[in-house]
């Protein structure tokens, strides 16, 4: 090979290796998250645990990498369940009305709506006024009789309206926060949960095949309520216990030991224990774990405290964090704080629900999370968790809140959220604030702490004003956790479909030896019919391939059946370049042109009739991709992409591929006999 | 390997045939259609489907017995794909417990000795229904009238008018195929979103033959200035024919493989594609050529054909003469 051609047809070179070894790179994740996934999936049928644990320590990290940006399977192919939920307009116009107004009249007019809403595209809220005119104003009733606004003064139709119509635009908000915490705790891994319009969300939750539940998760009301913090020296001692009981039970002498029912309703209970650790820390000397190497110091450490060494604790001592050691066993008075990385939680959760384990805990005691990682730490690349140790009972239900609105505080311009009472709310809300005056409530949305502000002043008349929030995005979630309590989002499922596992193997097996046969068809047809010239095509439409699934993977799409289908199809058609180019050039030849001539000449002048075949393809394909749901989408995704990479490959790699064989010398016959080729001029 | 070297078809000769047989063909397909029936899928119908598979198989009467017992009584039920594997499909979307769970219950229960795997289970409210319907319909007229405007652009304004017909022409003629074997239980083809998706690209599709045609009519149009427009029409046509051959070739063979290997769910698609691409290939030189003929005969008083005649009289003489 003369170095002098190399150093010519260099750029030529890149353009036939460079798109085609990227495209292999951007798959080689795809390859390595199937092949682990099935060895993984070897080891677990043969039901070898040592060897699968040292497999996820070996691979398990390498596994999850790879499947992060491997190419992503609709849940067609892989299983799973897709759910359309809508806002239930009606129920919401049902649970807004004030309960002891609710009378048969009105429960007509619901029942009428729900009918009419069943079929027809017109607002909810403009139906149900049509059924009010018609039914309920006759009678003598308004909105008024059955809707309460709060402030008298200014109460009026169009006041009231107004705040149903705000109250159904928030719906959907509330509705995804809360499912996307349920669907969170619930343990769907690559949960995708979409706002579809104003009034829908679009849930894709792959593996999961237990209808019933799901359903059942996903259309429950959520509960707000507040609750006291009891973040205290008796929480500390109960977490302490569970180190005990854990240890003991682990060394194998639970048989004997009976744990203590409750700390509360034994009171001698903490303080045996408690000796029973100060004593055993004056045993050892002061570092029990001295000399040992930093793997087993570890080790030793997690075996001694099960429990408490999944989480940090804090004592807070005049405002400054001092790190509490469970190895003194003495507690001393006042608040603690407690923080817990993400990759414990689910073995705290574990040990937590255990029954045994529950009853350590003070029965008017309960531990909750908060619903999302510190958002300061995670600005830094940490994901940690606040642990709250609540009282059980709540002081209030989040029924009473008649508003919330996150905004900024005028003097400081920190974003703080307002929040509004009833009238028997602020009673009550008065009570509780007066009474824990520099303690903490926290706002528990079903079972999730999303704010423990500290309680400054007792709060009469019913509007409080809540501070401390990081961010805006904090603040707005807030007031849509507070209007949760407010108002239910009601929804329910108007669309579910439900991809049973073996059905989706089968599809991909079918659909990759449909793809497989295809491709060998096309390349008997084009090897058959252009020879040399074909050969040169097919390894274009094999780069096209390479390159549809490499930019659906790096564009982070997904692969559905119809996405195959739209493969294959693609296929059949990218060869139609090719195809157009050849026929020029044969033609030319035809001509009597010389073989350079005719390559020239067959590329510029199938050009424009390539082009034009393609935009009007590409431009069904956006317009399926703006009309279709879910898989449909994903075909009309890998069409699109597919005609511009068959541009690029039939036009480009193609071209590189063909000038490159003409630089050595090597002159196509495009299937023509040889007769019509000149001999090259140059 | 060649098929045709000098293609000399006079295919435009006999457009008014071709013209006259497709608009017949396409008023019975209509007919044949609302005859028929569409069977549309639960995407736009509304209603709970699901699938199962039940090994070993038992009778369709005792399936139905089953789900009856649950309170199903119109079910549909049809296998699905394998001998062992069902499609159960009832009009409710909603009640009291859903349906596709109190159907499961009924069939575990009935079948409680045999291995019974759920493969799917859709269901759609009869809003969505409705509302992929009206969807489907928009999307299909909002890509024919970009099609329209596109050619419009590229080309002249009758061109784009022509190819427009020929799509329309395509649709139909797809629509009546699919209601023709579904009547005659060929193929189980009901209309759901990836026949739609298959029409909608029959759309982008079949205007591609036509495209290439036309794109080579102005190229000819400039080489031969003043040559009589059916002769140079049917020049550009049997220009293409090697590479119109070609191409439906390639894409029949992949369409083929899709339709026998794919599977149950791409049936529809595959073979609304196949049906598309072979009357998309027919049309673009027999409808929209010839209707672009026929509408400058017609409309703009040109006299293409005696003056095409005349050629081949001229040509015909001269022939004769060597």
């Amino acid at each position: 090979m003369p170095p002098k051609r190399l150093r010519q047809l260099w750029g030529k070179w890149a353009l036939l290796i460079l798109p085609l070894g990227l495209g292999l790179y951007i798959l080689y994740p795809t390859y390595r998250a199937w092949t682990l996934e099935n060895r993984k999936a070897a080891l677990q049928a043969s039901g070898d645990s040592v060897q699968l644990a040292e497999f996820d320590q070996l691979y398990g990290a390498a596994l999850q990498n790879a499947k992060q940006n491997a190419l992503k399977l609709g849940l067609d192919l892989r299983g799973g369940m897709y759910v359309t939920l809508e806002v239930d307009v009606v129920k919401l116009l049902e649970e807004a009305a004030e309960r002891e107004a609710i009378d048969d009249l009105f429960r007509q007019v619901l029942e009428a709506t729900r009918q009419e809403a069943e079929r027809s595209d017109e607002p909810v809220l403009s139906i149900f006024l049509r059924h009010f005119d018609r039914i309920a104003r006759p009678q003598g009733r308004s909105l008024i009789s059955y809707y309460d606004v709060g402030d008298l003064r200014e109460i009026s139709e169009e006041k009231i309206l107004e705040r149903l119509q705000r109250n159904i635009d928030d719906a959907i908000n509330q509705a995804q926060e809360v499912i996307r915490q349920r669907v969170d705790k619930y343990g769907v891994a690559e949960a995708n949960i979409q706002k579809q319009g104003t009034r829908r969300l679009v849930l894709e939750l792959p593996g999961v095949t237990n209808e019933a539940e799901m359903r059942q998760l996903l259309q429950t009301t959520a509960r707000l309520e507040f609750k006291l913090v009891r973040n205290n020296e008796e929480a500390v001692r109960a977490f302490s216990a569970i180190d005990q009981y854990l240890k003991r039970q682990r060394s194998g002498q639970s048989h004997s030991l009976t744990p203590p029912d409750t700390l509360q309703a034994q009171p001698a209970a903490p303080d045996t224990l408690q000796s029973d650790t100060v004593r055993s820390t004056s045993d050892t000397t002061t570092d029990p774990y001295a000399g040992l190497s930093d793997e087993e110091r570890q080790r030793r450490f997690k075996e001694d405290f099960p429990f408490t060494s999944l989480f940090v604790t804090y004592y807070i001592q005049n405002e400054r964090f001092v790190p509490v050691d469970y190895r003194r066993g003495e507690f001393p008075e006042g608040e603690y704080f407690f923080q817990i990385p993400k990759a414990n939680l689910a073995e705290f959760e574990t040990i937590l629900a255990r029954p045994d384990v529950q009853r350590l805990i003070p029965a008017e005691y309960e531990v909750a999370l908060s619903a999302k990682p510190d958002e300061r730490l995670q600005r830094q690349g940490y994901e940690i968790y606040t642990l709250y140790v609540l009282k059980r009972e709540p002081e209030l239900t989040g029924d009473v809140i008649t508003d919330a609105r996150a905004t900024f505080d005028p003097t400081t311009h920190a974003p703080i959220v307002l929040m509004d009472m009833n009238t028997e709310g602020a009673e009550r809300w008065a009570r509780i604030t007066g009474a824990n005056v520099g303690k903490k409530i926290a706002i528990v949305l079903d079972g999730r702490v999303y704010s423990a502000p500290v309680v400054q002043t007792k709060i009469t008349g019913g509007r409080s004003q809540i501070t401390g929030m990081s961010s805006v995005q904090e603040a707005h979630l807030l007031e849509i956790v507070l209007k949760a309590g407010a108002l239910k989002a009601p929804v329910k499922i108007i669309e579910e479909r439900i991809v049973g596992p073996s059905l989706g193997e089968d599809s991909i097996r079918r659909g990759l030896l449909a793809s497989v046969v295809a491709f060998l068809l096309v390349v008997l047809f084009m090897v058959g019919y252009y020879t040399a010239g074909g050969a040169v095509a097919v390894f274009a439409l094999l780069v096209n391939v390479v390159l549809i699934l490499a930019l659906l993977s790096a564009f982070k799409g997904t692969l559905t059946l119809p996405g195959i289908a739209g493969i294959i199809l693609t296929m059949g058609m990218a060869v139609d370049a090719n195809i157009l180019i050849f026929e020029r050039i044969r033609e030319e030849l035809r001509r009597g042109r010389s073989l350079r001539t005719a390559v020239d000449e067959g590329h510029k002048r199938a050009l424009s009739a390539i082009l034009d075949s393609n935009i009007t393809t590409f431009i069904t394909g956006l317009i399926l991709y703006f009309f279709g749901t879910g898989p449909i989408q994903g075909f009309a995704i890998t069409l699109m992409i597919g005609i511009l990479t068959t541009l690029f490959t039939a036009l480009i790699v193609a071209r590189a591929f063909i000038e490159i064989l003409m630089a050595y010398d090597i002159h196509l016959t495009y299937g023509l006999p040889r007769k019509w080729l000149v001999a090259p001029t140059s | 390997m060649e098929f045709f070297t000098k293609a000399n078809i006079d295919f435009l000769g006999k457009r008014r045939v071709f013209l006259v047989l497709s608009l017949v063909f396409n008023i019975v397909g209509i007919l044949v259609t609302a005859m028929f029936g569409l069977e549309y899928g639960i995407d736009f119908e509304g209603g709970t489907e699901i699938a199962v598979q039940i090994q070993p198989p038992p009778e369709v009467g005792e399936i139905r017995a089953a789900i009856g017992a649950a309170g199903f009584h119109g079910a549909e039920i049809k296998s699905y794909g394998r001998p062992n594997q069902f499609l159960i499909r009832v009009k409710e979307s909603s009640g009291q417990t859903e349906p596709s769970t109190a159907i499961l219950t009924a069939l575990r229960e009935r079948f409680q000795d045999r291995q019974l795997t759920l493969l799917k289970s859709d269901k759609v409210g009869p809003k969505i229904g409705a509302e992929m319907r009206l969807n489907a319909a928009i999307a299909v007229v909002i890509s024919i009238v970009a099609i329209l405007l596109y050619i419009a652009f590229r080309f002249e304004f009758i061109y784009g008018l022509g190819a427009t017909v020929a799509l329309v022409h395509d649709v139909i003629v797809a629509i009546s195929a699919i209601a023709i074997v579904h009547h005659l239980g060929l193929l189980r083809i009901e209309v759901n979103q990836s026949v739609l998706a298959a029409l909608l690209t029959v759309v982008g599709f079949s205007v591609n033959d036509t495209v290439i045609i036309f794109d080579r009519i102005r190229e000819n149009r400039e080489r031969h200035k003043g040559m009589n427009l059916i002769k140079l029409m049917n020049l550009s046509i049997n220009e293409t024919l090697s590479r119109t051959i070609n191409t439906v070739l390639t894409v029949v063979l992949v369409l083929l493989a899709l339709l026998i290997l794919g599977g149950e769910v791409l049936q529809g698609f595959a073979f609304t594609m196949l049906v598309s691409i072979l009357t998309g290939t027919y049309s673009s030189i027999y409808i929209a050529s010839a209707f672009v003929i026929w509408f400058l005969e017609k409309v703009r008083k040109v006299d293409l054909e005696g003056e095409y005649r005349r050629l081949k009289e001229l040509e015909r003489q001269a022939a004769v003469q060597t």
